[in-house]
């Protein structure tokens, strides 16, 4: 589900080309899944509903643009909806060995800033998501583990352990990833704090897209809160042909 | 808005407002307690091509103080003392061809990095009617800007003068000492330039950091002001000027692990001689934790020579002092904010409480609270009986 997974904070690994056989190693897998979600560009629209702990839905939609490959791209996300927000835009430039600069524009005061995210466990405008999981991650910056093999939803998935290296500042204290075997797609990912799951992704509804097989509904449950976030994808589509100008700041304030 | 950048045709968005201000105390000019506006806004957008973009935007406004004006006269220059009743807000073609932005017609165009004061955002006169609640107003200018790589060029052409909105006569907002309150005040009007003004700045983004440099040649959106004191006649008649300036400067931003650094300067020399120069600068420093957004800085000026003119401060009057914002998401529907503000030799000082609740997709309501002390003689503090509370309820469309 290339970078559907990606936005949503499954890792955004860097292509190296490796080409698991049976019996590879985590980083191995982890690459595959990777390689087989990549795509030079890519636009969505994406609905949102935001379930909190008193059962209160409140609803947003999105869409989404991006360009570039893994930990080297730049996405621009604008609000459609609900009107209140409408206009309201992040616009996020990806660097491999470093965090993220985003800015957000607002349409009200005419102006674009740069946002302040020392805290990358910062919810995202009210949803389940933080900002770190809109991040791309880079491979490097994280070690894996094969831990073992699931059934879920009826399907033989690895389970694979990734935990951030020392030079890697991340809320997670580790996260488990469930990789499908059959295509090589990541169906859900728990994140923890020490021993504690913070927070669940877990990717539904995959169909292949232009050759990329890509989960239609993202479901984020954050235990902390009690509360959870439904993000369904519409209109996606890959490799379309953009230029960086197209997701760029003057771009972005039009 | 063009939602995407692929998204060609049209889209739109706007808001109905109505909002009232109350205010506890009344001053010797003005007696009202409370000021109620209705506000509407529309924006349309129009993209026909992936290289064409139309943006309008209109707006229309009423209120029960005159700071609304009350005729029907749609009003494109934004030159009258009060607030139109009907302007035009935006009305701007926007053509893109590779890494060149071509944007003419009416349009808001904001340089700057800091969020309190931005002294190098002089294509943006600020309304202010009501002080302590700024509002920008747009300008008719031509806009290039050449993006190559992380570096972004950009030339504005200013050929039609927008001045700034400066407190009414006879309103609280007024800017008169207690005597002044007892003479008969006359208008001789303004006097505008001529001449355009132009502006270029060359801005540069990488990985952690960004900054720019600018450059202004223009006028000073807020006027001198010439006044004649006939004592005899109790009376005092004023004009208002707008004096050229030159303004060199620059802005960083800068992310570290713990903070993000914002500054932004700016040199404002006189040509003529007929106004101060003086230095603008702010330092400011942003933390996010969790749900909380925490800035806080500093706003200072140095001033290099005095013009002996009268000038509304405008900008200048909140310099030199300590300021600070938090603001806490309680969740996606509901926001608190707390701005403060505090002049260094303690001659004011601003406190501004604020709740904002969303209901459903289209409503949001809001509560604020501004609480203004200082002395007599200060920018700010003049304003000490002007404390006030903003109920407000927005229909977005």
């Amino acid at each position: 589900m290339n970078k559907a997974i990606c936005m949503v904070g499954a890792l955004a690994l860097l292509a190296c080309g490796a080409c698991p056989a049976n019996g590879q190693d985590a980083r191995q897998i982890m690459t595959e899944v990777q390689n087989r979600t990549q795509s030079k560009s890519e636009h969505y629209e994406g609905s949102l509903e935001v379930i909190n702990s008193s059962q209160k839905i409140s609803k947003k939609r999105w869409a989404y643009d991006r360009l570039g490959v893994y930990g080297n791209s730049r996405s621009e996300l604008r609000f459609m909806a609900p009107p209140d927000v409408k206009g309201v835009a992040l616009l996020v430039i990806n660097h491999p060995e470093r965090a993220s600069d985003q800015w957000m524009w607002i349409p009200a005061e005419e102006r674009d800033r740069r946002i302040a995210l020392q805290d990358r466990a910062s919810r995202f405008f009210g949803t389940d998501f933080s900002f770190e999981d809109l991040e791309e991650r880079d491979i490097d910056q994280y070690d894996f583990k094969l831990v073992g093999e699931d059934t879920l939803d009826g399907a033989a998935c690895w389970k694979i352990e990734s935990r951030p290296k020392e030079s890697k500042m991340s809320q997670y204290t580790s996260s488990l990833h469930w990789v499908r075997k059959s295509r090589y797609f990541l169906v859900r990912t728990d994140n923890f704090i020490k021993d504690r799951l913070i927070r669940q992704i877990a990717y539904r509804d995959v169909e292949s897209i232009e050759g990329i097989w890509t989960a239609l509904t993202v479901a984020v449950e954050d235990f902390t809160r009690n509360s959870r976030t439904l993000l369904t994808l519409a209109k996606v589509k890959y490799n379309l042909p953009m230029k960086s100008s197209d997701i760029s700041r003057e771009n972005f304030r039009q | 808005m063009g939602v995407t950048v692929h998204a060609q045709g049209v889209s739109q968005r706007g808001f109905i407002e109505m909002s009232g201000n109350l205010y506890p105390q009344i001053v010797p000019d003005d007696n009202a307690h409370g000021i109620s506006e209705v506000r509407f806004r529309y924006e349309p957008k129009w993209q026909p091509k992936s290289w064409l973009t139309f943006t309008a935007s209109v707006e229309e406004r009423v209120d029960t103080h005159r700071q609304d004006a009350r005729t029907l006269q749609i009003d494109w220059n934004n030159r009258s003392l009060r607030r139109p009743t009907l302007s035009v807000r935006q009305l701007f073609t926007a053509f893109k061809r590779n890494n060149l932005t071509l944007s003419v017609g009416k349009q808001f165009i904001r340089w700057g990095e800091t969020d309190f004061l931005n002294p190098t955002d002089r294509f943006t006169p600020r309304d202010l009617l009501t002080v302590v609640d700024q509002d920008v107003l747009p300008v008719t200018a031509a806009r290039l800007t050449y993006t190559l790589g992380d570096n972004t060029l950009n030339f504005v052409w200013q050929p039609l003068f927008t001045p700034g909105r400066i407190p009414l006569v006879n309103e609280r907002w007024t800017i008169a000492t207690e005597t002044s309150y007892r003479f008969e005040v006359g208008d001789l009007g303004s006097k505008f330039p001529g001449r355009s003004s132009f502006g270029a700045r060359w801005s540069r983004t990488s990985a952690g950091y960004e900054w720019s440099l600018s450059y202004y040649d223009g006028f000073n959106y807020f006027p001198s002001l010439n006044t004649t004191i006939d004592p005899a006649l109790a009376r005092i008649a004023f004009s208002r000027s707008y004096t050229s300036l030159r303004l060199y400067g620059g802005d960083l931003a800068l992310s570290l692990p713990l903070l993000t650094l914002k500054s932004e300067a700016a040199c404002y020399t006189s040509p003529t001689n007929k106004q101060d120069e003086y230095v603008l600068y702010v330092l400011q420093a942003e933390r996010q934790i969790r749900e909380m957004q925490l800035v806080f800085g500093y706003s200072g000026e140095v001033v290099t020579a005095h013009a002996g003119v009268q000038q509304f401060l405008g900008e200048r009057g909140f310099a030199r002092a300590v300021f600070g914002r938090a603001s806490y998401a309680l969740d996606a529907n509901r926001t608190l904010t707390l701005d403060v503000f505090m002049r260094q030799n303690g001659g004011s000082a601003l406190l501004r409480a604020g709740y904002s609740h969303s209901f459903g997709d289209h409503w949001r309501a809001s509560v604020n609270y501004v609480w203004l002390n200082g002395n007599a003689n200060d920018f700010l503090g003049q304003y000490h009986r002007n404390s006030f509370a903003t109920l407000g309820v927005r229909y977005s469309l």
